[in-house]
């Protein structure tokens, strides 16, 4: 048992490596214990999540025990049995994927651990979930295309990785406006793997095919709108297409300021990871808390730029 | 039979022939210069890449670090090439200066410890990764300099700024394999190591000298990238390795080692770009891309197996 206790904490130690959690002085008070597993550090959006929470658990005296699953579901469920092993009070879990990393929550409730989804969803439901709908954020974005169109035109759009929960429900999103513009055409659509590279690569190539045709881009997230736009500017067509895309991230908004981008739409990284460190002490505490904690989505474009700029 | 015999010649060239001209049939766009342009562009850092690959293949051995190399390059260059704070020569400098080392370091680890190069850049690959991420605090590095923006989206006399360096780099790489002692030395270590080293070859520095190509060319290619979308990234490159050993054994180079040349892997590096522009042109799914392209990468190798049987 003792080995196994070591093995556990020099496991978590290793797992731990790349965060920055700030261990809080004993006060003689118990400290609320909460571990965190994240989809992964090497993503901007999640890494401003976890800044947050970092921020907000200083403020409200709570330990911290973040972890990396680094895009792995196995790993993320073996970091959650970890936590449950070391008793902490509520577990945050930004799931890896829908169905894979169902068997943490499953695991977790079944220790009576409060466990808390936080961005996204998995199939088994969590004690409580903060996050935004990605379909809605999608919605807002083709409904801009769409005003600025006047409902008619040709759009093109790129794909994050096919497959992740995040590319489904921002296609879905893209489509159910496109049913409710029938003049307004999808003229292609292939993935740009949310790379900034890939995306140009694909925006060239589309221009090749397309030439003027082209109307307007909607890119599932920022990195490949911003490749897109890359594309349109070199080729001199930028002020005839409009480029649309998702997360707000500081690159995306230096260039809705310049204009270049047309929009975007924010995700409140910061109002999530504060959020989930909140649910979390009220459920430690035993104080009522919200099962659904949904962070709006906000249109960014040139007007309303200037007050996300600060944040 | 004349067909037969001309297929095995010149094997991939033909296919690639035969591929663009079916494009060309299908895709009115796919034979413009406009179009002709932006293939040779985008495939200007996976040749940068697959050209060091080749010359490390040939040899006998591996990079697999290639594509964090490239990562940790452009993180680096990204990092000095703020407008106002550095001339741009010290951003290039230091991203090559970085590709160049982390290319010693792999060759110093292969030849002092004879651990496989697949497992040594494997190591090499994971840690490149880590220090990008480290290097980057995660987050992407923006606001670069126009000078420096140059390099990967600029033109001179209406040609592409990466083309011009695509063609400098294959005319000196492709005359170090062919007319110098240490291409000679190279094909030698890579055709049977133990005759090279009875003849008086160091193998050790030639096998120093190809990891250091290696890496000075991801260096290169990790400015180039970082350049060409304006930011460093520390998930750049991710998966760059696949495509340029995939571009070297499409152009004939022989993962068993001893053969292979500059213009088969330009040839490969082309090949692949054609069909990604291709398949895009129609609006394949990438789905199906993917399928294709594996489909290509064993065919060029059987089509190799089948040539050297008929040659012997």
């Amino acid at each position: 048992m003792k080995h196994l206790y070591s093995i556990l904490i020099l496991s978590v130690f290793l797992f731990a490596s790349c965060n920055q959690s700030k261990k809080v002085e004993n006060s003689g008070e118990k400290k609320i214990k909460v571990g965190v597993t994240l989809l992964s550090m090497q993503n901007e959006f999640i890494v401003n999540i976890s800044d947050e929470m970092n921020k907000k658990a200083e403020e409200l005296g709570v330990e911290l025990i973040s972890v990396d699953a680094e895009h792995q579901p196995l790993k993320q469920i073996e970091q959650v049995e970890s936590f449950i092993a070391q008793k902490v009070d509520v577990i945050i879990m930004n799931p890896c994927e829908v169905e894979a990393s169902s068997p943490a929550v499953t695991k977790a409730l079944a220790a009576k651990i409060p466990i808390i989804n936080v961005n996204s969803a998995t199939s088994t439901k969590p004690t409580a979930f903060v996050g935004s709908n990605d379909v809605e954020s999608a919605r807002i974005a083709m409904k801009f295309i769409a005003d600025q169109l006047g409902g008619k035109g040709n759009v093109v759009m790129i794909h994050g990785l096919m497959g992740q929960a995040a590319q489904i429900q921002r296609e879905q999103g893209a489509k159910e406006i496109l049913k409710d513009y029938p003049e307004l055409k999808l003229l292609a659509h292939q993935t740009g793997e949310w790379d900034r590279a890939k995306s140009m690569d694909l925006m060239q190539n589309w221009i090749q095919s397309y030439g003027t045709k082209i109307n307007a881009v909607f890119a599932q997230n920022d990195e490949m709108g911003l490749g897109a736009l890359k594309a349109l500017q070199d080729a001199g067509l930028k002020d005839k297409v409009i480029v649309v895309s998702i997360d707000a991230i500081a690159d995306a908004l230096q260039a809705v300021k310049k204009g270049s981008l047309d929009a975007t739409v924010f995700q409140n990284a910061k109002q999530q990871g504060a959020g989930a460190i909140e649910t979390a002490v009220k459920i430690a505490k035993g104080q009522p808390y919200e099962k659904e904690l949904m962070i709006p989505f906000q249109l960014v474009t040139k007007d309303n730029v200037g007050q996300f700029l600060k944040k | 039979m004349q067909y037969i015999k001309t297929l095995r010649q010149y094997g991939i060239f033909v296919v690639f022939i035969i591929i663009s001209l079916i494009l060309s049939f299908i895709s009115p766009q796919f034979l413009t210069v406009s179009n002709w342009t932006i293939i040779i562009t985008q495939a200007s850092i996976n040749a940068l890449l697959a050209f060091g690959v080749t010359f490390v293949i040939i040899t006998g051995g591996i990079d697999l670090s290639l594509g964090s190399m490239v990562a940790v390059t452009g993180v680096t260059a990204a990092m000095l090439a703020h407008p106002d704070t550095f001339p741009v020569v010290l951003p290039i400098f230091a991203g090559l200066l970085t590709g160049l080392l982390m290319g010693i370091f792999n060759g110093f680890i292969i030849t002092k410890s004879k651990i496989a190069p697949f497992i040594v850049t494997l190591g090499t690959m994971t840690i490149g990764r880590g220090l990008a991420l480290i290097m980057s605090k995660g987050r992407p590095i923006s606001n670069l300099s126009d000078s420096f923006n140059f390099i990967g989206g600029g033109d001179v006399f209406g040609i592409p700024f990466p083309i011009i360096v695509l063609a400098i780099i294959f005319t000196i790489c492709s005359i170090t394999l062919k007319k110098t002692l240490l291409g000679r030395y190279i094909y030698a270590v890579g055709g049977n190591e133990q005759a090279a080293r009875a003849s008086g070859i160091n193998v050790n520095q030639v096998k120093m000298a190809v990891y250091s190509i290696s890496g000075l060319l991801a260096g290169l290619a990790g400015v180039l990238l970082t350049s060409r979308i304006t930011t460093g990234q520390p998930n750049a490159g991710a998966g760059f390795e696949l495509d340029a050993i995939a571009a070297a054994v499409i152009g004939g180079t022989s993962t068993s080692g001893g053969t292979g040349t500059i213009t088969g892997t330009l040839v490969g590096v082309l090949l692949i770009g054609v069909i990604n522009n291709g398949l895009d042109l129609l609006n394949v799914s990438s789905y199906y891309q993917q399928v294709v392209m594996g489909a290509i990468i064993i065919g060029a190798v059987v089509l190799d197996s089948w040539n050297q049987k008929s040659n012997s």
